[in-house]
């Protein structure tokens, strides 16, 4: 049962000026696939999801997202980007419209759809992020959980065929991490694509179908996430999780 | 006691010209504000090709006396061009020309106080650029830059006293044809400078009303979320 990758990334390098932030990445994902990149911080796994919706422009290789070439200032990047959905680590909602309208907005505007199933569609998701009774909260008045969860209703709202989450609960108190993570897990198990960049491995390991561990900007190793954690093959992967253990 | 009295039966023309002087300054504010959008989003483009001259005609329009541009629209472009200009064409233009260089600046600091999570976030959602500004940055960025707008459209209101100069009879030129007629005397020049004070003053509160209610929309926090 091999399906064709929703996303293949072909020997990618990404540079910020002469310094080399990803170096000559390849990796697919085939859908229902459930990714965490994992590894030490400023080795380019936020970069990696930010090229591969072209916020970022690419010095080298190939991204091809559902047969669309991703370049970063064409035009056909925003037939990529309705199709990919992004979480990001400081949350990011609008904070001029209400959690309700934050879901609703690029449902209407980028999407077409009529204002009323919108609104109804940021209902439903907002009841399945347990954030009903907050639907007229402004961003400011949540904590953090609960815009992050908001966000993530908001990237669900317009079906991307792949969620990217960019170290979703960094950011966020010890305390409603869990909550967060819950949601993710929710998710999940609707069998949805998702290449999620996190430090939070025991997640990693129950939900994620493969880990792949990064370091200066390369792919280091990858495997089954239970199996690279019990197990990790390569001494810097070892390291890296010693290190977190502490 | 007495002059003050005999200045009653000019007050209609009095009301007339300040309606004159509110519609020039406001027609300048709109035209500048409207250039200034335009400017603005060259400046912050990031294509050289249009933020260079955006840079050039800002500086420019605000580093040359308002009485110049004046005299630029009214006696230079006739020569220039060959066209005939009337002192309300010349003087709207003179102000709209100020008015946009200083709305310039002010919107592309509007725009640029909008974090570039927010760019991100929107972008990442599919929405091209014009849809970004629209529902998103265009929003958050009214905040920063109503005030110093308030600000803009009170000087504007003054400034366009200046149109005098050229013949066109707003209100500070009714207010010295009225003197002279009255054979001198600074009762009538009392009055305009009360009524230029108090629509000003009505712009302010406006604005400042304005600016409560943004607040509150915004959830009573500020917009861009810090407390």
């Amino acid at each position: 049962m091999t399906q064709a990758p929703v996303l293949k990334i072909d020997t990618l390098t990404k540079k910020f000026g002469s310094r080399t932030i990803i170096d000559g990445i390849s990796m697919d994902v085939t859908p229902g696939e459930i990714v965490c990149l994992v590894g030490p911080s400023g080795t380019g796994k936020s970069t990696l999801l930010r090229c591969v919706n072209g916020l970022e422009d690419i010095q080298g290789g190939r991204i091809v997202f559902e047969d669309e070439p991703v370049r970063a200032h064409s035009k056909k990047i925003i037939d990529v980007r309705k199709r990919v959905g992004m979480i990001f680590q400081q949350f990011n909602l609008y904070p001029h419209l209400t959690a309700r309208q934050n879901i609703v907005l690029a449902q209407v505007v980028v999407h077409g759809v009529d204002r009323r199933s919108a609104t109804e569609r940021a209902d439903e998701l907002l009841a399945r992020v347990r954030l009903a009774h907050r639907a007229d909260a402004y961003p400011a008045r949540l904590s953090g959980g609960e815009q992050q969860r908001v966000a993530i209703a908001r990237a669900l709202a317009t079906n991307p065929h792949m969620l990217m989450f960019d170290e979703p609960t960094s950011a966020l108190d010890p305390e409603t991490v869990g909550e967060v993570l819950a949601v993710m897990r929710e998710i999940a198990e609707e069998r949805r694509t998702m290449l999620v960049v996190t430090h939070e491995m025991r997640f990693a390991a129950e939900v994620g179908t493969r880990m792949v561990f990064m370091d200066q900007g390369k792919i280091v190793e990858e495997g089954v996430p239970r199996e690279l954690l019990a197990q990790p093959r390569t001494e810097r992967a070892q390291r890296f999780l010693q290190s977190i253990r502490h | 006691m007495h002059e003050t009295y005999g200045l009653l039966e000019y007050m209609p023309s009095v009301f007339r010209a300040l309606g004159l002087t509110i519609w020039l300054s406001w027609l300048s504010l709109i035209i500048g504000a409207v250039g200034g959008l335009v400017l603005a989003l060259m400046r912050t483009s990031g294509w050289r090709v249009l933020s260079v001259p955006a840079l050039l005609y800002v500086e420019i329009f605000r580093s040359i006396p308002i009485l110049i541009i004046l005299f630029f629209f009214f006696y230079g472009a006739p020569l220039v061009l060959g066209i005939n200009v009337s002192a309300f064409a010349a003087a709207t233009a003179a102000l709209s020309a100020h008015a946009s260089a200083l709305m310039t600046e002010v919107i592309r600091a509007g725009i640029e106080s909008v974090g570039r999570g927010q760019w991100e976030a929107a972008q990442s959602s599919g929405m091209t650029y014009g849809q970004v500004m629209r529902h998103v940055v265009g929003p958050q960025s009214m905040q920063v830059i109503l005030p110093p707008s308030v600000n803009i459209y009170i000087m504007i209101l003054k400034e366009s006293s200046i149109a005098s100069i050229i013949g066109y009879v707003e209100l500070t030129a009714t207010g010295l044809l009225i003197r002279e007629a009255h054979g001198g005397g600074f009762a009538i020049l009392g009055i305009i400078a009360i009524l230029y004070f108090i629509v000003c003053y009505a712009i302010s509160l406006a604005g400042g009303a304005l600016e409560r209610r943004m607040k509150i929309a915004g959830s009573g926090l500020h917009m861009d979320g810090t407390r």
